[in-house]
């Protein structure tokens, strides 16, 4: 009679446990992405449900601690500084869900750095002509200029015009080079690198070799409410929140 | 030790198994109309609408509020909130009539976006899986010959008349002697081809020479100068000013393309194991004629 009463408490249990998770995971999937307050009851319990699934899923490119390693462009998600969107809740769950470059359809994957010092620098604009030594080094001289560090300056001129010209950087960082956050160009006049330590020769690599990090898509290796949560711990770590 | 009367005990006893029947009912209930591919009443909370079953992403909604009207929904008028729901309803309806109507037994488009999508798919898989370091040093150590910087050179291409091999060699021992200047130049009859002009990577270098020049010119080391080099009716000979041959890179400074070069073979290895896959359980019949 025992084991029947334990039993019949504990399937009422399982039952309270799962119905409260999933009353729970609704209340959090139904929470306007825009209107999520940290310090919230519920933003509080996804931010920490989101840390382990980082630590197993995230940390093993961008750190334990979230900031990344502009060794390998693996952006620091500690800044204020985003590549693609805002950094808003909404605009870090679509890239956890959807990934960049990750081959899911709905990934953020306009954006392509091509590789100049090759013979075809970009495979999806064939009207993309490789530049010389000579053309990237003005190029680098340029972007040095506008970071305001020291510059050849007749060299940075020879740059500005491959620029907004034959090197079509324009089309993507915008022709001031302040970059564009809608296809995840960077900005290239402040001194934020995503790639090196913004030296010349960091530079002249990222544009004879091109560049185009990815980050895989979770949708469908998630769930719903597990890429919530772990999009909400990934803003507050530029929100105040405590790093792993 | 006193026993419960039979009646009693019975009782207690089917009052427990009718809670338990209740429990197991609910929690079959709840699972029935919440699992993945079951028909629902309910519209799960990570979407916005069901349309005959398909379900149309919360997540995605919101990133068409902020892609159309620039707000979230908090800010969204109730008129921008139909609109796009209604548009996304509208697209559903419509992607459920071209199967219906089975759109990519005829249209080009559909059938090309369809293998895409199938290949995207494919590819995630492999792009998901993050390969140790361990794995890419032994990739990198594989295909060492892949990693390395393009070759630079600044050289100089003189052409003589065809008829005066003799003036080309003494030009060219001439050049090795001293560096050519403008009236040596204008006293062999020779010319610049300006074919490479200043620095140019190996590749760009091979364009514009030909693989013949080019091959010549790689083995040049600095300030060297060629053999008169018989080419299209024309003697060349190459006075190269600097060679910047390849330098190879250490796993660090290749980490970035041995990764993505690791990613495009796990990515071709999987798509064809796909397809083998999709080939052997296909039932494929081909007409005699073209066998």
């Amino acid at each position: 009679m025992r084991v029947i009463v334990l039993a019949a408490l504990w399937a009422t249990l399982a039952a309270v446990v799962l119905g409260y998770s999933a009353h729970r995971e609704a209340r959090l999937l139904r929470l306007d992405s825009g209107a999520i307050v940290l310090g919230s009851a519920p933003a509080e319990l996804a931010r920490a449900l989101g840390r382990p699934l980082f630590e197993t899923r995230c940390a093993g490119c961008h750190g334990a601690r979230g900031r990344g390693d502009p060794g390998r462009g693996i952006p620091d998600m500690t800044d204020a500084d985003w590549l693609y969107g805002s950094g808003s809740v909404g605009d870090i769950e679509q890239i956890v869900r959807y990934g960049i470059r990750s081959h899911h359809p709905k990934s953020w994957d306009l954006a392509f750095m091509p590789a100049y010092a090759t013979p075809h620098p970009s495979a999806r604009d064939p009207r993309i002509e490789p530049l010389t030594p000579g053309d990237i080094r003005d190029v680098v001289e340029r972007l040095m200029q506008l970071q305001g560090s020291p510059s050849d300056a007749a060299s940075a001129a020879r740059g500005a015009l491959i620029f907004l010209g034959r090197g079509a950087c324009y089309d993507c960082h915008a022709a001031d080079a302040k970059g564009d956050p809608a296809i995840g160009a960077p900005n290239l006049t402040d001194r934020i690198t995503l790639y090196g330590d913004g030296s010349r020769e960091s530079l002249r690599r990222s544009i004879a070799g091109g560049r185009h990090g990815m980050c895989p898509a979770w949708e469908g290796r998630l769930s719903a409410a597990a890429i919530r949560e772990v999009s909400i711990f990934v803003y507050s770590l530029s929100h105040g929140g405590a790093a792993p | 030790m006193s026993q419960p009367a039979p009646a009693a005990a019975d009782r207690r006893s089917f009052l427990f198994m009718g809670g338990g029947a209740l429990i197991g009912l609910a929690m079959a209930g709840y699972a029935l109309f919440t699992a993945r591919g079951t028909s629902t009443l309910i519209v799960p909370p990570e979407d916005v609408a069901l349309v005959n079953q398909q379900p149309i992403s919360r997540s995605d909604y919101l990133a068409q509020l902020q892609t159309l009207y620039g707000v979230d929904l908090a800010h969204a008028t109730g008129e921008q909130r139909h609109r796009v729901l209604g548009d996304m309803i509208r697209e559903e309806l419509f992607v459920q009539r071209g199967k219906e109507l089975d759109v990519a037994a005829t249209d080009p488009d559909v059938r090309t976006s369809m293998v895409n999508a199938v290949e995207q798919e494919m590819a995630a898989d492999a792009v998901t899986a993050q390969p140790g370091e361990a794995q890419l040093r032994a990739y990198f150590e594989a295909h060492r010959g892949r990693y390395a910087s393009e070759g630079v050179l600044n050289l100089r291409d003189y052409v003589f008349a065809a008829d005066d091999s003799s003036t080309a060699a003494a030009a060219a021992a001439a050049m090795r002697a001293a560096p050519p200047t403008p009236e040596s130049l204008a006293a062999w009859h020779a010319r610049d081809s300006r074919k490479v002009s200043d620095q140019e990577f190996y590749f760009a270098a091979r364009l514009h020479l030909g693989d013949a020049l080019f091959t010549t010119a790689r083995e040049l080391p600095d300030h060297g100068v060629s053999a008169p080099v018989r080419q299209g009716g024309e003697i060349h000979v190459l006075y190269m000013i600097e060679n910047r041959r390849p330098v190879p890179f250490d796993f660090a400074a290749a980490r970035d393309q041995v990764l993505t070069d690791y990613r495009n073979d796990a990515i071709g290895h999987l798509r064809t194991g796909d397809e083998a896959f999709l080939r052997k359980r296909a039932n494929i019949l081909i007409a005699d004629d073209v066998k």
